[in-house]
């Protein structure tokens, strides 16, 4: 297995620009796969170094301690150690370092140092540690650390040049000797602490600076919730009113698009595949793509200002109710975006058992994908179009239902699970407030973007087309569509399955739409408009209204209306609690190590989804009639 | 014998960050305690100053320039003296 590549590892504490730094290296050649602002996944792309070299680039998760117990340390320890079954030991180590944190951040760069590998130290933030009064001096660290020291601006793209010559072959050697005893804690810590405060002279003891200013607000016991929830308040808010105008955009050109095939193809099935099946179908789903950028937009924006490890320390006496800590927060937060991510971002929880509990019931927050159920149902139950305040509060009842249901599981689970063998305690970095990071945030952004019409053109699409397959074989030659569907695949799908539903207020096809919507929830809306044989029309936001009428005038064979509230609450019910999001779970099994939990999880999940309609039906039923 | 009981004696004298006052400046002269590697990897190290900026469940500190924030239970683990100024 032995190969020429070079190997260039970039470690460091969490938040000094190390992606930064990695993403200014490796230009856009990145392969990412992780998620804002925290690295909790080891991300390789490819460099150039001043002559051209190539060398491959391995951004580490940030680590205080190569001993951290949590499981993104763990990899940042195996890695360097050349313990990873994966990646081989890198050939240099560029320790990134926050120029205001030199002492402490010492610590670590000491201890790489000890497993005697090529280092470059790299002092990044020079500008704000200069603000902030410190009088750094480089030369004198390379001195006593034995290794090259660069001073960089990572964000501004300053000094590069002279840290890639830094990292020019052949590699500085390891340090002959090391300036305290190897191996033992207290000379290690001493020596760092000693050389941190050669190498950067702080002026007279804290000065109160706009951080600090800023955190007397914002941590404040009463302003800091008004603020926190302003801004959730506003996030929100901004993402179901402004979304309004893309996604209005990208209905114009499905219908622009579907009017074209239709002018350019004679009548026939494969032209109803196209408009019908795929236009239709995979545009009833991509047409929520402005939402989803917007959340993952606010998400990105808060972590770079700062905000987010504010709002950790906020909520942790609330999460702490529900045997959560305030660690929590983030991954439930982005779950509202995509539950993988979230799922992803669980790594920077300590308390392994806390972290289950979270992987657990982090689907549970709406995500984005449960939005296009959403808006075609809630119109539905108060018998309007689309918009309007009380729409409004519906949907972000159904956020609030949704996140009450996940912390009470979580309490009872947490309590089911017992306590940590080893007590883990809050203990979080507030960084100083920083001007976000435009260029990364909507990097981040076009990545999430990217992956969504990935599973567009793909997964979705292929449901999409065996649904109208199934939906128009094999053939009856009849005047009623009712008689041709039912002699069709789904017809008899529907007619089997419709006993079992039945009960929760829906029929076959319903039935056969929640079934489709099992690899992916977003299928639903354009599964009932396939199910239902409601016809794309040239008319923008003319469609959803459609299936809305169409399902409103449904009736059972006896003749009473089939979407009755009680039936339209038991379906939104359904989809608020239903684990229906096969990349979920296969997430859920890695990042859970096993697919027991993956599993559990698909059906407590499926089987809460149903018992929960079934009872909101009849009940409902009971009270309305 | 003699020497433990001068340091249980040091020791008693020193606050803990919990304890604290908020505003002020103090030395970190202890960290003990089953959280106590948790806390050294984040910067509470012996001899260092720590500023105690709020109270509350978890309590908010600056050690060398960076904010913290603490749960007050771990804090208990971190033995500080004031700093005359």
């Amino acid at each position: 297995m032995e190969d020429s590549t070079t190997r260039i590892a970039l470690a460091g504490n969490p938040n000094t620009g190390k992606t930064t730094l990695f993403n200014a290296l490796t230009g856009s050649a990145a392969k990412v796969g992780n998620y804002s602002g925290v690295t909790v996944d080891v991300k390789r792309g490819t460099a150039h170094l001043l002559h051209g070299d190539e060398v491959e680039l391995i951004d580490l998760p940030g680590t205080y301690s190569l001993e951290g117990k949590s499981p993104d340390q763990e990899v940042a320890r195996q890695v360097l150690c050349g313990e990873h079954d994966q990646i081989p030991r890198p050939d240099l180590v560029l320790c990134v370092v926050d120029a205001s944190n030199l002492e402490r951040h010492l610590q670590l760069v000491l201890e790489i140092l000890e497993r005697e590998v090529p280092v470059v130290v790299v002092l990044n933030m020079i500008d704000l540690a200069e603000k902030s009064g410190l009088r750094l001096d480089p030369v004198k660290l390379s001195e006593e650390l034995g290794v090259p020291v660069v001073a960089i601006q990572a964000d501004k793209k300053k000094g590069l040049v002279e840290l890639k010559q830094a990292m020019r072959k052949p590699f500085p050697p390891a340090p002959e000797s090391l300036g305290w005893e190897k191996g033992d804690e207290d000379s290690r810590r001493a020596f760092g602490l000693a050389t941190g405060e050669l190498a950067a002279r702080r002026p007279e003891a804290h000065s109160s600076n706009t951080s600090d200013k800023l955190d007397r607000v914002l941590l404040h016991p009463f302003w800091g919730w008004v603020f926190f929830l302003g801004v959730m308040f506003a996030v929100f808010w901004s993402i179901f009113s402004f979304a309004g105008i893309p996604m209005g955009w990208i209905e114009s050109l499905q219908d622009w698009t579907i009017g074209l095939v239709e002018e350019a193809m004679a009548e026939g099935d494969l032209r109803d595949l196209i408009t019908n099946g795929i236009i239709g179908g995979v545009g009833a789903v991509v047409i929520f793509l402005p939402q989803i950028l917007m959340l993952f937009f606010f998400i990105g924006l808060l972590e770079s200002s700062g905000y987010m490890a504010r709002a950790a320390f906020l909520m942790d006496g609330f999460m702490s109710k529900v045997g959560l800590s305030g660690k929590a927060f983030l991954p439930l937060l982005s779950s509202y975006a995509c539950a993988i991510p979230g799922v992803m971002a669980t790594r920077t929880i300590d308390s392994a058992k806390e972290r289950l509990v979270t992987i657990f019931v982090a689907p549970w927050m709406s995500c984005s994908a449960r939005l296009p159920v959403y808006l075609l149902l809630v119109p539905m139950l108060l018998g309007g179009s689309e918009g309007g305040s009380v729409q409004a509060l519906v949907l972000m009842g159904i956020y609030v239902l949704g996140t009450l249901t996940a912390f009470v599981v979580a309490r009872i689970l947490r309590g089911k699970l017992g306590p940590d063998e080893v007590e883990s305690h809050f203990l979080l970095e507030l960084p100083p407030y920083r001007r976000p990071q435009w260029g990364y945030i909507f990097r981040h952004v076009i990545e999430r973007g990217w992956a969504f019409l990935k599973k567009a053109g793909t997964v979705i699409l292929g449901i999409m087309i065996l649904l109208w397959a199934a939906t128009t074989y094999p053939k009856l030659e009849s005047d009623d569509p009712g008689e041709v569907l039912s002699h069709t695949i789904v017809g008899r799908v529907s007619d089997a399955i419709e006993p079992i539903v039945k009960p929760m207020g829906f029929d076959g096809r319903t039935g056969t739409a929640i079934l489709t919507s099992f690899a992916a929830r977003e299928v639903f809306v354009g599964s009932m408009a396939q199910l239902f044989q409601i016809e794309e029309t040239e008319d923008e936001g003319e469609t959803r209204n459609r299936i809305r009428d169409r399902l409103a005038a449904e009736t059972w064979p006896d003749g009473s209306k089939m979407f009755t509230i009680p039936a339209v609450l038991a379906l939104l019910i359904f989809y608020i609690y239903a684990l229906q999001c096969l990349p979920t779970s296969a997430v859920v099994a890695r990042e859970a190590g096993s697919w027991k939990w993956a599993i559990g999880q698909f059906v407590f999940m499926s089987a809460f989804a149903a018992v929960a309609a079934l009872i909101v039906f009849q009940v409902g039923t009971l009270l309305f009639s | 014998m003699s020497h433990s009981s001068v340091k249980d004696l040091e020791t008693d004298s020193l606050q803990s960050l919990s304890q604290a006052q908020v505003g002020c400046d103090f030395q970190i002269r202890q960290v003990e305690g089953p959280g106590c590697e948790q806390l050294r990897n984040l910067g509470f190290c012996e001899s260092l100053q720590v500023r105690k900026l709020a109270n509350g469940r978890n309590l908010v500190c600056s050690v060398c320039g960076t904010r913290i924030a603490v749960s007050s239970r771990l804090a208990e683990q971190v033995k500080v003296s004031p700093i005359e100024s």
